[in-house]
């Protein structure tokens, strides 16, 4: 098991490499640049700008010297905005970002667990049905549709929570929209997941043998049950985890969270490569951590699953 | 097949010993999908919506892009244009007359008469080169900001966002066919570089590309599909490979091949069809996923590009004008939201009605 999660971890390394190499190529092969505007700039000026950063250098060249200093961890001036450098940025947006994104998931996993977990117990009562027909629901509607209703109902027309903003200026109230804007869909889709896969277990034959041997529901539940009915949410977390991030892009243009998704989309919009790159860089990491550790999870849930 | 007797005089038993016609899998399939209210409900809205994209052209609505400055943030409403717009004079002149407690004096009245009189006769010529009384034109669901007719872009922005959804998922299940049932039906060394290639693709953050894709290369429809397209096969690829796999080497297909069938009737007989079911589940679930994947682009500013519109758009749009015109976010959420609904409820019907398991059970 060690040896495989040591090899697994390695891994990831070439992973961000093939990463980091096709959004940089990616983003070259395009015509045009960062200081492509409607002002033509005289070609000596423009050299200038060009050498300071190094654009006048053969690609190859440049990427070299990118990766390398990425692999220091500095991710470069930012193209756009000259005061600062891709890393004041990604240090302002990423705790914001990281904040919202691990609330959200962390509730999706908790509250849909328990939703399909009572569902399952009381299947076909009332309790099963309105949990699902939530779920239902969660899974139809998409976050961009879910984001700025809330917004409309709460914000707007019964003045409960802030229109937009963050927690400096409004406290934690800024934060329940956007959560749950962000978690509604996982939620849903966890909640059924973990019903299937509850009433699945819950019919098997050695939670049988556990309830013949007059063993306390709760105890079945909580030392049999659970673990064996979570696989299914587990495998689904990695699926997850990169539609948090990609949602997470959503909300924070919704409810205007100065988190790093804005930063992203702008910089994509601003064609400022370096930005564009650091920020790639940063959610891809998380993204790839995020499945290592769902896979080392995994293998330790599941004993039938071996590593060799 | 597997749970089914045949008896000499052709009559076939399901194990249950109820008498069962031999349908073919798609009967079969629609059988317990008619009993399937839901999927039913879904299937309907959808026929529906299919023909109202399909004959938008022929329908009585307006263009969806001929603009009416006039008719700025029109609220829905089955009175006409011209109606709507004296009422709001006339509301505005009385607010400020009540305001300064007094009747409405003769120059308001005046421009309340000569509003009246331009409302009956002033014409416009249409995008279309033809000429009409512009007042009497009637929103339905209402206009937006350059006074388009709502109504005409929900219906235009379906026919976009369909029309992408289809030719995504169509596309995505072509090309994931194609290179899965070659991986898994070829295997060797040719599967295990295709394999290694998925497995590169699936650890980039795919939406991040496509965003970036689409800001770099250009907003275009063709630029959209490209991006949808590159990045979508994967997960048909590997189911299709995983069923051929596991297929290849069933019981089935060796009694075929015992029987001396040959490999093309094993492959076509035996082999697609029962990868179809799987098939085509995925495909009508990556409609919807297709649907949300532009919306989600053109809400952000990168999807369709004006004058077109698609439901992302109208939403993207209604978002910004919400707090004072409300019904340019409800009515594109809601007519895009029943669409998801239904189509998710009929992939899952298709689901459990094409489950090989279930087979001749009622």
């Amino acid at each position: 098991m060690s040896k495989y999660i040591i090899r697994r971890a390695l891994g990831l390394i070439p992973t961000m490499l093939i990463i980091i190499t096709v959004c940089f190529f990616l983003i070259r092969v395009a015509p045009g640049g960062p200081f492509s505007s409607e002002k033509k700039i005289p070609p000596q000026i423009m050299k200038n700008i060009e050498k300071k950063y190094h654009m006048d250098e053969p690609l190859i060249q440049q990427y070299g010297r990118y990766v390398v200093n990425v692999l220091r961890g500095d991710f470069g001036p930012s193209y756009k905005y000259k005061d600062y450098d891709v890393n004041y940025y990604i240090a302002q947006g990423l705790p914001k970002s990281l904040l919202l994104g691990t609330i959200s998931i962390l509730l999706a996993v908790l509250l849909g667990t328990a939703a399909g977990m009572f569902s399952a117990l009381r299947q076909n009562t009332w309790v099963d049905y309105t949990w699902m027909s939530f779920a239902v629901v969660g899974i139809s509607v998409p976050v961009f549709v879910l984001g700025p209703v809330l917004m409309y109902i709460f914000s707007i027309r019964l003045g409960w929570l802030p229109v937009a903003g963050w927690i400096d200026e409004h406290g934690l109230k800024a934060l329940v929209l956007p959560v749950l804007a962000l978690f509604y869909q996982y939620f849903a889709t966890i909640a059924r997941l973990s019903r299937a896969s509850f009433l699945e277990t819950i019919r098997s034959d050695y939670v049988r043998t556990a309830k013949a041997k007059g063993l306390k529901t709760s105890y079945i539940m909580m030392k049999h049950v659970l673990k064996g009915a979570s696989l299914p949410v587990v495998s689904y977390l990695g699926p997850a985890f990169s539609g948090i991030i990609t949602g997470s892009i959503v909300v924070e243009q919704i409810f205007r969270v100065p988190g790093l998704g804005r930063h992203f989309v702008q910089s994509a919009f601003n064609r400022d490569y370096t930005m564009i790159m650091g920020t790639v860089i940063v959610y891809s990491l998380i993204l790839v951590i995020m499945n290592f550790l769902v896979d080392v999870l995994y293998g330790y849930l599941d004993p039938r699953i071996s590593y060799s | 097949m597997s749970n089914t007797i045949k008896t000499d005089n052709n009559k076939m038993y399901n194990e249950l010993n109820q008498p069962v016609k031999g349908v073919s899998l798609w009967l079969d399939a629609w059988r317990r999908l008619r009993k399937n209210k839901m999927a039913m409900g879904g299937l309907v809205v959808m026929i529906v919506y299919a023909a109202i994209a399909l004959s938008a052209g022929l329908l009585p609505i307006y263009s969806f892009n001929q603009q009416v400055l006039d008719h700025q943030y029109l609220p829905p409403s089955s009175r006409s244009a011209g109606e709507l717009l004296i009422e709001q004079k006339v509301e505005l002149l009385s607010a400020f007359a009540a305001k300064e407690e007094r009747e409405l004096n003769k120059v308001e009245l005046g421009q309340i008469e000569k509003l009246k009189e331009r409302v009956a006769t002033e014409k416009k010529v249409l995008l279309t080169g033809e000429e009409i009384l512009v007042h009497q034109r009637v929103y339905h669901l209402g206009t937006d900001e350059l006074g388009r007719d709502l109504l005409a872009r929900i219906i235009y922005g379906g026919q976009v966002s369909i029309m992408i959804g289809l030719v995504g998922a169509l596309a995505s299940m072509f090309i994931g066919v194609v290179l899965g049932a070659l991986s898994g039906y070829i295997g060797g060394r040719f599967d295990s570089i295709m394999m290694r290639f998925v497995d590169i693709m699936y650890s980039l953050p795919y939406m991040l590309l496509v965003i970036i894709m689409m800001a770099i290369f250009g907003k275009n429809i063709l630029n959209l599909f490209f991006a949808l397209a590159v990045v979508s096969w994967l997960t048909v690829c590997r189911v299709v490979r995983g069923q051929i796999m596991s297929l290849k080497n069933s019981e089935f297909v060796e009694a075929a091949r015992a029987s001396g069938a040959s490999t093309r009737r094993i492959v076509f007989k035996h082999l697609i069809p029962n990868t179809m079911s799987v098939i085509v589940v995925y495909t009508t679930l990556r409609v919807p996923a297709f649907i949300m994947l532009e919306a989600f682009l053109s809400f952000l500013g990168l999807g369709v590009q004006a004058p077109y519109a698609s439901w992302g758009v109208l939403i993207h749009d209604g978002v910004y004008a919400m707090t004072t015109y409300p019904w340019m976010l409800w009515y594109p959420a809601t007519v895009m939201t029943l669409f998801l609904f239904s189509m998710n409820f009929l992939g899952d019907g298709l689901r459990d009605a094409l489950d090989p398991q279930s087979k001749n059970k009622l």
